[in-house]
């Protein structure tokens, strides 16, 4: 489609600006970071516990006090909290007619 | 050019909507737009295998640590403009996409919560570009805004002003539209209507034009 545009970029004014990469400035950078908690986090190779079997993880980012709500049940109940998104599941596809 | 990373370690800010709507306006705006998706959770890859990726956008997936400083580096170049979306943790990740960085923007809900967790991304800013020695300009949208704004809104955004953060105007507002991106994958006008389009493509170019007005060296208020 060509309907007209809200606004229109001048490509010519987008410019590349220097940045450092050297590794120094990185090591620096990396180590800061660090010390305010922006820490490595990626898998590390075959280190640590096997991965659960039970593959497919839904893994739910909800407000905080649905989350508070959830696991309280969860505990209550004895079940993990996947069950619980698994009977919400079964609802919702009923009541959507899936 | 410009590397503009999206980034708060609060989960569900709006980071990955806000990248989708930044990268599709700048490109219907006629950027040649290449978005890196850094999120093991892969929300950029899915929002691109969704539907048809709009004309001028290429979607880079799976860039880990030690990959993003050497993929942002040839992409940085006049002419076109870079999106990095990462996940919402407090990573290394995260910092060095930051290192690399024209424009870092922290969406956040105004809520408590998201601007104490977003305030953290500011303070990494304020350390990388000290560690640097160069200036990392960064700015902060409100997003999932109501139409008549609570009082924690107001509260949150007056505190803000006052420590000098750059706030983008207009915020993303919630809009069924914006949450239908991941649901049709392709861009606002290639979507079938969701609540009032006209108002969310307002919205959403309005807020892609206040960032490249940043890009160019016009700051907002
Ligand atoms: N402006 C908005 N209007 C309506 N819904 C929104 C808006 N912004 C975000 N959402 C919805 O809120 C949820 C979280 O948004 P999003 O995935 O963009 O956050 P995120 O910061 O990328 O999260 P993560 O930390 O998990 O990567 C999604 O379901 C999204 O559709
Ligand atoms: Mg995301």
């Amino acid at each position: 489609m060509s309907e007209e545009r809200p606004f229109a970029i001048d490509l010519g004014r987008l410019k590349t600006r220097e940045k450092p990469s050297d590794a120094a400035s990185l090591r620096a950078a990396d180590e800061r970071a660090a010390g305010l908690g922006f820490v490595e986090r990626e898998p590390q190779g075959k280190r640590g516990r096997k991965p659960s079997p039970r593959t497919d993880q839904v893994h739910a980012k909800v407000l905080p006090p649905i989350a508070t709500e959830i696991a309280a049940e969860a505990r209550r109940r004895g079940v993990v909290q996947g069950v619980l998104i698994e009977e919400m599941w079964q609802l919702y596809k009923d009541k959507s007619g899936i | 050019m410009p590397v503009i990373v999206i980034a708060s370690p609060k989960g569900g800010a709006g980071k990955s909507t806000t990248a989708v709507l930044l990268g599709t306006e700048l490109a219907h705006a006629g950027a040649p737009v290449t978005m890196l998706d850094c999120d093991p959770n892969r929300s950029l890859t899915l929002w691109s295998q969704r539907g048809t990726v709009p004309a001028g956008i290429e979607v880079l997936s799976g860039v880990t640590e030690a990959e993003i400083v050497r993929t942002i580096k040839p992409l940085d170049q006049d002419g076109q403009v870079v999106i990095v979306d990462l996940e919402g943790v407090a990573s290394r990740l995260v910092s060095r996409a930051i290192s690399q960085a024209d424009l870092v923007i922290t969406p956040m809900r105004a809520t408590t919560l998201d601007a104490t967790i977003g305030a953290r991304a500011l303070a990494l800013i304020a350390e990388e570009e000290e560690t640097l020695d160069r200036r990392i300009p960064h700015a902060v949208v409100f997003t999932m805004t109501k139409g008549v704004r609570s009082k924690q809104h107001v509260g949150i955004e007056h505190s803000l002003r006052r420590q000098g953060v750059d706030l983008i105007e207009p915020a993303l507002m919630e809009r069924v539209a914006f949450s239908a991106l991941f649901e049709f994958g392709g861009d606002l006008r290639s979507m079938p209507p969701q609540g009032n389009m006209e108002a969310a493509i307002g919205n959403a170019a309005g807020f892609a034009q206040a960032v490249y007005g940043r890009l160019v060296g016009e700051p907002g208020r």
